[in-house]
This record gives structure tokens, C-alpha cells and sequence, in this order.
């Protein structure tokens, strides 16, 4: 087996998100050792490419990506300047998560004009749980890469990881499908997986255009399709702050949440599962 | 019978009732093992995972493209000509991995001629970084910006001030952007951080403090970046710099320099508020003719302060000898306001005042307008 200088039997992994890390655990469990370089409160488009980092990659056997993009600020830098081939693009440690995903708001045409657009589609695909599964699948095969002997190990995990997203799947889309269609304004593009998988509508988004922070213009337009539409809520992430859905909120009525993005966005999400547990919670609650 | 009649009629009252009344009611009460047979049809289409038929943009093999605009206005109070405003400089960038092995960077510049006021096409870098030495190597060969301390590896556009800080512009000019070899060590230190850059390169031309040595001299320089995380939210970092090369009388000059940097960013809302503290320091010990030594000294220090999340402020000191008289003594201060549109765009405005004890007191206001289209690679930490 192909194994780390510092963790000596395990196989040394880092992501760059923490859903990557939370899944990867629950794929190679006690046969690896996981860090990840965005924390859960993070924006994952927004890290800063620290020396510290390239520390933590000079020494890992596999690099997990969420891809398409997301991570184009800062990995790329953190990977060239890490000196290790093992997890270079191309190489058998470096795994895109996002292979196999079927992509939502994939652009026909490429124009910054619309703000911070990605080119491949929208990346924030892990917050669809059956995304889940593809994501999984993509670590195991990495995993297997690394350690051949250990396949059938993580095959297993993987195969309970993919019955466990069945089971909960079926008890977060019954608990939510009273509200199936239920209108919601969000802050930024980061939630069409999540909205397709639980039947949500997201009518509008408190950015102007994608990475664009809210206009006055906006606010107004946002605060008259709330009246229209009889928005209940507002859906926000860690990572910004609610000072323009705080005004809509006071101006309408409808309920600034914030909803977790990754493991670990607030304490008690602690794993994948929890992300979900925690996040059709908030919803149902905020729609009651 | 009246029992009857009184069913009867809730029955035909219930179903004159139109359906929707009921929707939400059903939708709930439906029995789980109706809804479960819909949740099962849904997951029956969402289990993995046939390769996926659909699309993505398609791949190439061209590299990174992008290109940087300077758009600059000035006003100085010292020169006849005292407003002044164009393009200052075009940068084209192409990178991208060469091979398995290898990466290459070119940075093309179209910079205008304060003189004559043509543009000139020139390579401002170009060079190619391995991927996969031993020993956390990496090397590093071509034209390139020296690894003198923090700014001089950073392009200027990306500097969070317009006017260089006059201790850095007195020794090196507009930077030491030269020819040659860098070999990197990533130092195996467990508790923090530390790299050891080593260079040689031919000598820098048009420097105020280094030449190109016609002879066998060469420009030298080692730098010890030295990294740590204080928290989550906080950084520092010492840097140690020594270089040594021939100056403008064929002679050796030495300078050593310290850097010191430290961050603030809240790693929750790192897009709001950030607060950067860095100085550097040059200690230079110039020979020049007639035996005789000049040893001089220059240091500036700067704060970053983030407002919101496209204001920000700059106020910088700068105290200056120069590289061959010791007893010249410049103080700078300048104060710059940048707001950033996107990350792809910044507009700042700057006030800068010098004074010195050789010459009179120079004003200057900058304006200036970066813009960049394309793929950008990301800047150093």
C-alpha cells in the first residue's frame, strides 16, 4: 500500500471542502486520515491560499476536489506550489469529486457581464444527497487507486453509505413534502441541487447577479416578489451576512435562515447525514 | 333513520365541497405507504450511476489566457507636466501545466514609454516551475521575479497601493526581474512553515542598486520564508533575504533585508474584513570606487484595512537613505482608497507626499483603474 511518511499505515487525504472530508471518512474509515483546507463556515470560493496549507499537500497520498471550478482561486496555486507529483491533476491521488455529476445551470455561452458565472455549471452540487452517492463512488475509486488490497473494505463502506442515503433520503423528502413547491428567496446561486431534490422554488436571489453583493435596486425588487408571492422565508449561508434579508425580512415580514453549506457550518453537523438532518429542519421550521 | 338522513346529507355537503379546499389537508394525510411508493419511484431514477450522457464544456488543451489592464491619471506638483493619464501598462498572462512534470507561466507587458509615450512589447516573466523533484524541490528557470522580501515577487497590480514605497523604489527600482535559476526547498520543519528560495541570475539592468556585470559577477540571492498560523484568522510571517551582484561600478553590492507580515482575516466572513500589517527593512552595504563603502538603510511599513466588502484603505510610511549616499534621508507618506467591483476589477485613489533633505517637498495624487479579462492565475498568500 501506498502509505504516508506521517500517518504511517493510513492513507494521508485532503480535501478542499468539508463535506469532501466527512464523506471520505465514512469511505475509508479507519484506513485513512482526512484534513480539509475550507472549514464548513467558509466560502469555498473565497480561501486564502496559506503556506500552511501547501505543508499539509506536500505530505497527502490523495487530494479531493469538489471541481469545476469552485476551488479556481486558490487550489491550483496551493497544488503546484505543494512539490508533490502523487496528487497532481492526472495522478492516481488526485480525485474530482464532481465526475459523474449531472450538472445543473450548465452555461451555453460564457459571459462575466452575468456575474460570477462557472463555466461547467453550478458547483455546488454535494447538497443534493443522490449527488452524494456519485461523490462517494468517485472517493472510493480513488481510495481503491492507493490501496488495492483495502477495495473490498471500502466497497462495503460505500455500499452502506449509499443505503443509509436511501434510508434518510426517504425521511427528508417525507418530512418535507408538505412544503413541496413552497416559494423561498435565497442569497446567492448555491442552492438548485437542493431545491430540485426537495421541491423547493427559489423564486429569486438577494445578489443582483452571482458574487455581485445586493444592490438597493435588488432589495426593492426583492421585497415586491415577496409581497406578491407570499415568501415565508429567506435562505442564507454562513458566510454572509444577513444585513440586506434582515431589510427585506423587516419590510415584508419573511424570516432570514441560515442553512448549512458544508459539514461542520455550525456544531452539530458533524458529518454529511447531519448536514441534511439539520438543514430540512431549519426549512420545515422556518416554513411553519 | 334521522341518523341516516343527517349522514347523508354531511356526505353530500363533503363532496359538493371543490376538491383544492382539501389539497394541502390530503397532501399531508396521505398514507406514508403512498408517499413511500413515490419516494421509492424518485430514488429508483436516482440510483447511480450510468456514465452521465450530458456535456461539459469542452476541454483544451490552450493555456490560461488572460490579460491585465493599468489605466492610470496623475497628478505630481514637482514636474513642469503635472496631470497626466492613460494606460499605463497591458499584461498578457499565459499559463499552464507543460507535462506531468512541469508548469509555465509568461506574462507579456505592453508598457508605455514615459518618454517618447509609445508602447513597448516586452517579456516582464517567463518561465517554467517543476512539479515533481525529490525532496520537496522545486526549480524554477527562466525570467522571473527575485523572492526579495513581499513585494518585489507580487506584480503591481496586485499591490494594494499605486506609488511603490520609496524605501523599496530607491534600491530596486521598479523590481529585480531578472534571468537565471531558482531552486525552492520546502524545509521539513514539523512545527511551522519554512521555505529556502535560492537564485542566481545574470544581474538586473537599469537597477538602482545592482548591474549586469560585464565580467563574471552574478546576481545572487537567498530568502528564508519562515510561515506561522497564530489562529485560525491570524498569520505571521519573517522573511530573511541576503543577495549580493555587481553595481553600477563593477563593484559588489550586499543588502539584507527583513520582512515582517502580519494577517487578520475572520475565516467566516473573510470576504468583509481583513486587516494586513507588513514591513520590510533594507540594510545595504554598496562598494564603490576609490575603496570606500556606503553602508544605508531603508524601511517602510504599510496597513491594509478592509471596511466592507469592496472598501478598502491603505496608509504606508516609507523612511529612505539611497544606495550610494548614506547622508540623503527621504520620509514618504501616502494613503490610498481602493474599491473593488468584483475580483476582477478595482478602481483606487492615492495621496502621496515625499520629503527629503536634499530635495523639496513632492505632492502627488494617482489615480488608478485595473481590470482584467480572462483566467488569472492566484497571487501568493
Amino acid at each position: 500500500m501506498s502509505t504516508s511518511t506521517v500517518y504511517g499505515t493510513k492513507i494521508n487525504v485532503v480535501t478542499t471542502t468539508a463535506d469532501l472530508k466527512s464523506i471520505t471518512e465514512l469511505i475509508g474509515s479507519d484506513k485513512v486520515e482526512v484534513s480539509s483546507i475550507a472549514t464548513g463556515y467558509q466560502n469555498p470560493h473565497f480561501v486564502d491560499p496559506k503556506p500552511s496549507y501547501i505543508i499539509k499537500l506536500s505530505r497527502a497520498d490523495m487530494f479531493v476536489t469538489v471541481g469545476l471550478d469552485l476551488e479556481t482561486g486558490w487550489s491550483p496555486q496551493l497544488l503546484s506550489s505543494s512539490r508533490n507529483p502523487k496528487i497532481q491533476k492526472g495522478s492516481n491521488g488526485y480525485v474530482d469529486a464532481s465526475i459523474g455529476v449531472i450538472l445543473l445551470q450548465v452555461p451555453s455561452s460564457i459571459n462575466r457581464g452575468e456575474g460570477d458565472i462557472h463555466i461547467y455549471g453550478n458547483p455546488h452540487y454535494w447538497l443534493d444527497p443522490v449527488n452524494g452517492k456519485q461523490i462517494a463512488k468517485n472517493i472510493c475509486d480513488g481510495l481503491e487507486k492507493i490501496s488495492p488490497e483495502n477495495k473490498a473494505f471500502f466497497e462495503a463502506n460505500l455500499n452502506a453509505f449509499n443505503t443509509k442515503i436511501d434510508l434518510k433520503l426517504k425521511e427528508w423528502t417525507m418530512k418535507i413534502s408538505p412544503y413541496k413547491g413552497a416559494k423561498i428567496i435565497a442569497y446567492h446561486n448555491e442552492w438548485c441541487y437542493f431545491e430540485q431534490r426537495f421541491g423547493l422554488v427559489i423564486v429569486d436571489f438577494m445578489e443582483p447577479k452571482p458574487g455581485i453583493p445586493p444592490t438597493p435596486t435588488q432589495l426593492v425588487k426583492i421585497i415586491s416578489e415577496v409581497k406578491r408571492n407570499a415568501i415565508k422565508l429567506i435562505i442564507s449561508s454562513p458566510y454572509f451576512t444577513t444585513s440586506s434579508s434582515d431589510v427585506v425580512s423587516q419590510q415584508t415580514g419573511a424570516k432570514t435562515i441560515v442553512l448549512g453549506t458544508s459539514v461542520g457550518a455550525f456544531d452539530t453537523i458533524k458529518d454529511y447525514f447531519d448536514l441534511f438532518d439539520y438543514n430540512i429542519d431549519k426549512l420545515i421550521k422556518g416554513l411553519n | 333513520m334521522n341518523h341516516f338522513i343527517y349522514t347523508a346529507l354531511i356526505t353530500v355537503s363533503l363532496l359538493s365541497i371543490p376538491a383544492n379546499v382539501f389539497s394541502q389537508a390530503d397532501s399531508i394525510a396521505k398514507p406514508d405507504s403512498v408517499l413511500l411508493k413515490q419516494i421509492e419511484k424518485q430514488l429508483s431514477s436516482s440510483q447511480p450511476t450510468p456514465p452521465p450522457l450530458q456535456a461539459r464544456t469542452a476541454p483544451s488543451t490552450l493555456p490560461d489566457i488572460s490579460v491585465i489592464g493599468d489605466f492610470q491619471a496623475s497628478y505630481k506638483d514637482y514636474v513642469k507636466r503635472k496631470f497626466d493619464a492613460g494606460i499605463n501598462e497591458a499584461e498578457l498572462a499565459l499559463q499552464s501545466v507543460v507535462d506531468p512534470y512541469a508548469r509555465a507561466d509568461f506574462f507579456f507587458t505592453v508598457g508605455k514609454d514615459q518618454l517618447t509615450g509609445k508602447f513597448n512589447f516586452d517579456l516582464e516573466e517567463g518561465y517554467l516551475t517543476t512539479l515533481s523533484l525529490p525532496a520537496h524541490l522545486q526549480l524554477k528557470a527562466g525570467k522571473f521575479r527575485s523572492a526579495l522580501g513581499r513585494i518585489n515577487p507580487v506584480h503591481p497590480h496586485a499591490l494594494p497601493f499605486i506609488s511603490l514605497p520609496n524605501a523599496y523604489s530607491n534600491y530596486f527600482g521598479e523590481g529585480i526581474n531578472d534571468e537565471g535559476v531558482s531552486l525552492s526547498w520546502l524545509v521539513p520543519n514539523p512545527l511551522f512553515y519554512q521555505e529556502l528560495v535560492v537564485q542566481i541570475t545574470d544581474g538586473p539592468i537599469d537597477n538602482p542598486s545592482f548591474s549586469r556585470s560585464v565580467g563574471n559577477t552574478y546576481f545572487e540571492l537567498a530568502h528564508l520564508k519562515n510561515f506561522f498560523d497564530l489562529s485560525a484568522n491570524a498569520t505571521l510571517e519573517l522573511g530573511f533575504s541576503g543577495m549580493t551582484g555587481a553595481n553600477f561600478y563593477d563593484l559588489r553590492t550586499n543588502i539584507g533585508a527583513i520582512d515582517l507580515t502580519y494577517k487578520w482575516k475572520p475565516v467566516q466572513f473573510n470576504t468583509y474584513k481583513s486587516f494586513t500589517w507588513q514591513s520590510e527593512a533594507y540594510f545595504s552595504n554598496a562598494n564603490i570606487p576609490k575603496e570606500s563603502i556606503v553602508n544605508s538603510f531603508a524601511m517602510y511599513s504599510f496597513i491594509n484595512f478592509q471596511f466592507s466588502r469592496r472598501l478598502f484603505f491603505t496608509g504606508m510610511y516609507s523612511y529612505s537613505n539611497k544606495p550610494y549616499s548614506v547622508s540623503t534621508v527621504e520620509n514618504a507618506y501616502s494613503a490610498t482608497v481602493g474599491w473593488y467591483a468584483t475580483e476582477f476589477q478595482k478602481i483606487e485613489v492615492e495621496g502621496k507626499t515625499t520629503s527629503s533633505n536634499i530635495e523639496k517637498e513632492q505632492n502627488q495624487i494617482f489615480l488608478r483603474w485595473i481590470f482584467v479579462i480572462g483566467t488569472h492565475g492566484a497571487h501568493q498568500y
